[in-house]
């Protein structure tokens, strides 16, 4: 059976959507613009997921689906968040856990009602059930299980307060499949036969449905080699915090990146896929992590000496990220010499976004926050494949 | 998807009423917006990006369009999002304005962003600046000011007076 990867931007555009009802829903309860920033589609494996929400304390509200869906809903609050919350709700923190509840019935209701929309047939769901959860216990029953789950996480911003939270949605995976690829164009899904898809046309992005779970792969292997190779050359201890591949609309990755300054560099990447890849620092964590590599200490905190240190940075992570790729889909991939950005964060990453546009609407992304010991650094990194060759490497990787 | 401007939301259009008054309108990339009362239009992280900003005085009325690309052509893509490009994005601005009651011959442009950000990419800002220049020169829309170009972020808020604040990464200010 064959997926078009296209079809995963049709069920984001849903989530988001969802998203957007699950927002004006709480916008009426709490009296506060909510915006949606962020929504993003993702495949990841349990462990994955596990190590992603390692430390994370959560309370939320859970849901099972049954009819159009069958799996289960999730709405969650950062632990840190919650006091945010509360003091937007009617009743404050008196009424917590029933405030939460209804929040979360509200939410997830305006949510799940997009999704019946576009199946056209209704989704029930069980009375929502309150949870506080420690790590990965919060996202749905069985996303531990098995080696590849989607999960759509939407991001809601209020405008006047500091609060987000996420929606997680578990499908389980066997209807969920089969509403994939019941939205495939004709040519992906009828496609049983491992035809090649070098062929162009509508089955250039589809892909054999066990192959997305190497996309959780791809994000893996890649931040830990470039994860190793900063340790070989810096001496620092390193770490690799969060990685995941998503599906995200390309719109919105420079406000997933932010407005804060951030430096580093970018990559142009050559091969099978080809795309870019940007690997930005917070501006301290990039002053910290270039004066712990230069023998004595720079003139200026970001200046040349500096430059040229975080350049060689990334030559090194760049190396090691596109090695894992290549490990995992056979093929071979080279990349450009680093070009230094220090700016706005979401500027660093808009003419990226804008090349990529031209062909595609939704991106992968890898995230991989990269985090050294004993200095105090993270690095963000953004991987941004062109689709179809990524869609074509998993092609013959399956065929193989 | 387009997203919904925020003056379909309620909280922006002309019955806004006065809390609005005084709001921020956040406009994402790819997303226009259009002001009727007090608030500022606002969108950051313009690299390669430009902003379009388009001003009726007289009648009180603003947009704010940040698009990424120069050209939509035929591509289903600018249907579904027009804000997306320069030259749908400016068309679907210009028809939200006159729907809210502006002029069209008394409509004056404002652009900021266009950045050369990367030596990687193939200059996409200075050619959305020249779709800009294009699209506006053929609606009869003037532009009576602009910061473009350079290899420097930049973030704008569209105020209610009709002057466009741009700040850039390095934290310098300047109203045009």
């Amino acid at each position: 059976m064959r997926v078009d990867v296209r079809a995963l931007g049709a069920c984001n555009r849903l989530a988001e959507q969802g998203a957007r009802r699950a927002a004006d829903a709480l916008s009426d309860l709490t009296g506060t613009d909510l915006a949606v920033e962020v929504t993003g589609a993702s495949v990841a494996s349990g462990q994955d997921l596990a190590e992603a929400f390692a430390g994370r304390e959560s309370i939320g509200v859970s849901v099972g689906l049954r009819g159009g869906l069958d799996g289960e809903a999730v709405l969650a609050f950062d632990a840190v968040n919650a006091d945010a919350l509360l003091s937007l709700l009617p009743g404050g923190g008196a009424m917590e856990r029933s405030a939460v509840t209804e929040v979360g019935n509200i939410a997830l209701g305006g949510f799940l009602d997009g999704w019946a929309d576009y199946l056209g047939t209704a989704i029930d769901m069980s009375p929502p059930r309150y949870f506080e959860a420690d790590g990965a216990a919060v996202l749905p029953d069985g996303a531990l299980a098995g080696d590849g789950v989607f999960l759509f996480e939407s991001r809601l911003d209020a405008t006047t307060t500091d609060l987000d939270f996420s929606i997680y949605m578990l499908p389980d995976s066997g209807p969920f499949r089969d509403l994939i690829v019941g939205r495939t164009a004709p040519a992906a899904a009828s496609g049983d036969a491992p035809a090649s898809a070098a062929n162009g046309g509508a089955a250039s992005t589809a892909v054999p449905y066990e192959s997305l779970s190497t996309f959780s792969s791809l994000a893996k292997e890649g931040s830990a080699n470039a994860a190793d190779n900063i340790a070989m050359m810096t001496g620092l201890e390193t770490s690799v915090d969060v990685s995941r591949l998503r599906f995200v609309p390309l719109a919105d990755v420079p406000a997933e990146v932010g407005t804060d300054p951030h430096a580093g560099t970018v990559f142009e990447l050559q091969g099978e896929p080809s795309g870019y890849l940007a690997i930005l620092f917070e501006e301290s964590s990039a002053a910290t992590v270039a004066d712990a590599m230069l023998p004595m200490d720079p003139d200026e905190p970001l200046g040349d000496m500096a430059e040229n240190a975080l350049c060689e940075l990334g030559n090194v992570m760049t190396s090691g990220f596109i090695d894992g790729w290549a490990n995992v889909l056979g093929t071979s991939i080279s990349h450009s010499p680093p070009e230094f950005v220090h700016d706005i964060g979401a500027a660093t990453v808009s003419p990226l976004v804008a090349q990529l546009s031209e062909h595609q609407d939704y991106g992968f992304v890898i995230d991989a926050a990269i985090r050294t010991e004993g200095v105090r650094a993270r690095c963000d990194v953004y991987a941004l494949p062109d689709e179809r060759e990524l869609a074509r490497a998993l092609d013959r990787l399956s065929d193989a | 998807m387009t997203r919904p401007s925020p003056t379909d939301g309620g909280s922006s259009g002309p019955t806004g009423g006065e809390t609005a008054g005084d709001g921020r309108i956040k406009v994402g990339v790819g997303e226009l917006a259009v002001a009727t009362a007090g608030e500022t239009l606002a969108t950051s992280g313009l690299g390669s990006c430009v902003a379009v900003a388009l001003v009726d005085g007289d009648a009180g009325v603003r947009g704010l369009l940040h698009a990424m690309l120069p050209s939509g052509g035929d591509r289903t893509a600018a249907a579904a999002r027009p804000a997306k490009y320069v030259d749908t994005g400016v068309d679907a601005l210009l028809g939200e304005l006159d729907d809210a009651g502006a002029d069209p011959r008394r409509i004056e442009a404002r652009v900021a962003g266009g950045a050369e950000m990367l030596d990687l990419t193939d200059a996409v800002g200075p050619r959305n600046v020249e779709r800009v220049a294009e699209v506006l020169d053929a609606a009869g829309v003037p532009i009576v000011a602009s910061d473009v170009g350079d290899d420097v972020g930049r973030t704008v808020r569209l105020r209610s007076n009709g002057r466009l604040v741009v700040r850039a990464a390095d934290g310098f200010e300047r109203s045009i």
